[in-house]
């Protein structure tokens, strides 16, 4: 951003104590449609097959449902009416312009540290750049008491702490712009740290140890682990392909499912190379959580045995029967089109929530610019616990792959969680 | 051997019209002339776990993987780079996508593209000479009883002549016109991620396909039924791509409409492709269809 725009940026804000038709710079309100993609603001805040930030997407807390809200420049029932203290202060410490505390599921924790310039350009994004909605905020179903709001108050100064962006000299400025889009408004930690007691995120940033990124259960899903374990986390992921992954969704060999393939369709594929290779830098930066982590040895045998017919592990013949068509009896699948499950690190994650979930109910990647098609992932409801577990299994330990066994009482909590949705 | 070359020929004819039925209408059409329909059975396969059961096993097992892995464990019998399970999706067990359940009931039948009665050797043998531009499998032959066994493991506890639901790979209207011009670009944007820039699909670190070559001298000659355009056509609509969705056990089809799966299977049908010389015995008594490329 130019010192010149900047003047004139304070100029508009002095001149005009309503912001909401405020004409701000178009540079200005271009950088912040980039970053509300990179924050991924419309995931949460637009109902399925709804507008664009008008709100009203359920999201399940430990307490009830509650709705995201609309964040249109509409002045009655968006966020029209916010100057940008008041937006700054939503974004960054989750209090609205009423001064009622938002529910975390806002990660102002993540986003408090956006620098102040980025602040800015996305308030002129969000009052200028986007179209202004009438459209009621839904009230949440959580009943009272646990309606009461004030409660959140403490939460969010418990764990909402205020943060600032400070580059650390001893990594490079894309190590430190890495950090400060996955730490930040990237938000990578809602779903891939772990939380505590307190619903909070245990680790906010690498300095806080080993839960940061260590992968998280969050909605019947798990969200891999994106440190360097080997088999299960992205040890063995070069800096290329995640950068390729976020941009495209896929890698010649693998592609990205579940929640994650939103994120890659609305926020991810719209960075700049230059802040995913960034993010790819630090993201590589991060040392395995389990120690020294096993190393994946070849096994050739697991092929050619399937190739001569030999089924004799359980699970063998059901791969063959209902996976192999796609994933191939190497376990290679096809570059860019289907996924390899060997080497696969979400195949080898410790916790096989997603995993069986995929099995039973399919999933489906994005269409991005570089990779148009959405190919899907059938899903196999009508196989048995005990056949999923026995086909996870085998797939878990052929190949190159050296995962645990699943067993059929792990599907049968995935399947039964899946029907009460 | 020369005797039974000429012999071949002869039956070549008759499958012209069960392999092109076959292929796509499915075995039932190339019957229904000569015989009423009968309501068709839900479409059921068993379980490749339930193999281990009979005891013929080992054969069935065979069977299956020679259908499967064709080029890899038939490369005598195949002259380009397909396997069955090129058209015949899923181990021959996924509805409308050519699949063999039930087929091995409605054998031996009569077949207009070749003017008599064929069993399912010589009508497996089609496939082999035309959609796999190769040699036919001798009928004695283990690996021919091995296929057979498979066919009948499919269609166990079947009566002669079942009509089983999703046989063949459906339909679509005859009397859409093709556009090749329309069908080059929806080739280029939907297909050759896959199939390739010119139709010379994909292979793997070993050289083998993952996704089969769709024209070229490594795809089915002019006689294979897939050359046809309407035969393609219905292929294409209700099987490409595979993992199109969710659906299991393939997620296959449903990608394009009646009228673009016209005219991509026109586009790539007609693309240079190996000859047939035995084309010349096809549909000796009339009856060739109006897509047939000869």
């Amino acid at each position: 951003m130019k010192p010149i725009k900047w003047l004139w940026f304070g100029l508009a804000l002095a001149a005009s104590p309503s912001l909401a038709d405020t004409s701000f710079p178009p540079e200005q309100v271009e950088q912040g449609r980039y970053l509300a993609q990179a924050g991924d603001c419309v995931a949460c805040h637009t109902a399925p097959g709804g507008k664009e930030f008008v709100g009203g997407l359920g999201i399940d807390t430990p307490i009830g449902r509650i709705y995201s809200t609309n964040i249109t420049p509409d002045a009655k029932y968006g966020i029209g009416s916010y100057s940008y203290d008041e937006f700054e202060r939503a974004v960054r410490k989750g209090v609205a312009k009423d001064g009622h505390a938002l529910y975390p599921a806002m990660p102002f924790p993540s986003y408090a540290m956006v620098s102040d310039a980025d602040m800015k350009a996305l308030y002129a994004f969000f009052m200028s750049g986007v179209e202004a909605n009438a459209t009621p905020n839904r009230a949440s179903d959580i009943i009272w008491p646990l309606s009461i709001r004030w409660p959140l108050r403490i939460w969010a100064r418990i764990y909402g702490n205020s943060r600032e962006f400070k580059p650390d000299p001893s990594h490079d400025a894309a190590w430190n712009r890495g950090a400060y889009l996955v730490e930040g408004l990237g938000h990578c930690g809602s779903c891939h740290t772990p939380r505590g007691i307190g619903f909070q995120e245990k680790a906010m940033s690498p300095q806080d140890g080993v839960n940061y990124l260590a992968g998280a259960k969050i909605d019947n899903w798990f969200a891999k682990s994106l440190r360097g374990e080997q088999a299960s986390g992205l040890g063995a992921w070069t800096e290329e392909e995640l950068a390729q992954f976020l941009k495209s969704g896929r890698t010649s060999r693998s592609a990205v499912f579940a929640s994650m393939a939103e994120v890659v369709d609305h926020s991810t594929q719209y960075l700049s190379q230059d802040d995913l290779a960034a993010i790819a830098h630090f993201l590589k930066s991060l040392p395995p959580a389990d120690g020294t982590p096993p190393v994946a040895t070849k096994s050739a045998d697991s092929f050619t045995n399937l190739r001569n017919g030999d089924y004799q592990q359980s699970g063998a013949a059901a791969y063959v029967e209902f996976c192999a068509a796609c994933h191939r009896l190497d376990g290679n699948g096809a570059p860019r089109i289907y996924p390899a499950l060997s080497g696969n690190s979400a195949v080898n994650s410790g916790d096989t929530t997603s995993l069986i979930r995929i099995v039973l109910a399919g999933g489906r990647m994005p269409a991005t610019a570089s990779e148009p098609h959405p190919l899907a992932m059938p899903g196999f409801p009508k196989l048995t616990d005990q056949e999923v577990a026995d086909i996870l299994s085998f797939v878990r330990s052929n190949w190159s792959n050296h995962a645990e066994a699943v067993k059929a009482g792990q599907v049968g909590k995935v399947r039964a969680a899946l029907e009460q949705r | 051997m020369f005797a039974a070359l000429i012999e071949e020929k002869t039956m070549r004819s008759i499958f012209t019209m069960a392999m092109a039925g076959l292929m796509l209408v499915g075995l039932p059409a190339a019957v229904s002339a000569a015989e009423p329909e009968t309501a068709a059975i839900p479409f059921r396969a068993p379980r490749d776990a339930d193999i281990f059961k009979e005891p013929n096993a080992a054969q069935i097992l065979l069977g299956k993987r020679l259908l499967s892995d064709t080029k890899h464990l038939l490369p005598e019998n195949v002259g380009d780079g397909l396997n069955c399970t090129s058209c015949h999706l899923g181990e021959g067990k996924v509805p409308l996508a050519s699949p063999y359940v039930g087929v091995s009931t409605n054998f031996p039948a009569y077949a207009a593209r070749a003017g008599k009665e064929i069993d399912l050797a010589q009508r497996i043998n089609g496939c082999f000479l035309r959609s796999e531009n190769g040699k036919a499998v001798p009928p004695d032959s283990p690996e021919m009883k091995a296929m057979l066994a498979y066919f009948q493991w499919l269609s166990a506890g079947m009566g002669p002549k079942t009509r089983v639901e999703g046989r063949g790979a459906g339909k679509v209207d005859t009397s859409l016109v093709p556009d090749p011009v329309k069908g080059k670009a929806i080739y280029e944007t939907r297909c050759a991620s896959c199939h390739g820039d010119n139709g010379e699909g994909v292979k793997d670190v070993r050289g083998e396909f993952i996704f089969p070559p769709l024209w070229g001298d490594e795809s089915f000659n002019i006689g294979a039924g897939m050359a046809r355009t309407y035969t393609a056509a219905a292929f294409v609509k209700n099987n490409m791509p595979v993992a199109w969705g969710t659906n299991a056990p393939l997620g296959q089809g449903g990608a394009l409409t009646d009228q673009e799966a016209v005219d991509v299977a026109e586009y790539f049908t007609h693309q240079p492709r190996p000859d047939f010389p035995a084309k010349v015995k096809d549909w000796p008594n009339g009856g060739k269809p109006k897509d047939a490329r000869y």
